[in-house]
């Protein structure tokens, strides 16, 4: 459910974001651009969540 | 072969600083600027369409209102600013002032949800669910998507971004 809902947010966020963003100026490099924004959110999140499980609170 | 455009290429040096290429992006008048920032704010997209980007209309309209109805589907709460307890260092609380105008970004979303009473449940009612702090991250990712969608749709107005 956890991976789930983070992977809709990360693909609407990236989504968006790759839209907007100024430097991209043709269809490829906004694609391309959403990829690695998606692989961020993905990336990072998983990344934290594996650093955060000794956390104990 | 290089093609030469004809109708540039004898241009005056002191006329040629002023002139603009044909790709270059323009601005539109600013009744058409404020039209379509007021639009792109009460529907996701909506901008876009005035300013004839109908791909990218669609596309904010899609993500950012599917994103506000997966967020009261996941039962996300719809926050308005409430008073702090006495003695607080300001009137409202901080951080549903926060909250609320994170989602009013979504614009009718948000008006329409609130008229209908939709995500209006009671918070410690609302906050039982297993999914409620999905749903407003959601409602909250909604709403500040749609104020970048607001900036690029002025920027495109203004003649600073295609």
């Amino acid at each position: 459910m956890h991976v789930l809902m983070m992977s809709l947010y990360a693909a609407m966020a990236a989504v968006v974001l790759a839209t907007v963003d100024p430097k991209s100026d043709t269809t490829r490099e906004r694609v391309l651009h959403g990829l690695k924004i998606f692989g961020s959110f993905l990336g990072i999140g998983l990344l934290l969540s594996w650093v955060l499980l000794p956390v104990p609170w | 072969m290089v093609q030469r455009d004809t109708l540039t290429e004898n241009i005056p040096p002191h006329f040629a600083d002023r002139t603009i290429p044909f790709n270059e992006p323009k601005p539109v008048s600013a009744a058409r600027r404020i039209a379509a920032v007021v639009a792109a704010w009460l529907i996701p997209g909506a901008g876009h369409l005035t300013l004839g980007r109908y791909g990218r209309a669609l596309m904010f309209f899609v993500t950012i209102v599917g994103a506000f109805i997966v967020g009261l589907r996941l039962h996300g709460h719809l926050y308005t600013p409430t008073v702090a307890e006495p003695g607080s260092l300001f009137h409202y609380d901080l951080i549903t002032v926060l909250w609320s105008f994170a989602q009013v970004g979504s614009g009718l979303c948000y008006v329409a949800s609130f008229v209908m009473g939709i995500g209006m449940t009671p918070i410690q009612q609302a906050a039982a669910s297993p999914t409620f702090e999905y749903g407003n991250t959601f409602m909250f990712l909604a709403g500040l998507l749609n104020y970048l969608v607001v900036h690029d749709a002025f920027d495109i107005a203004a003649g600073r971004k295609r």
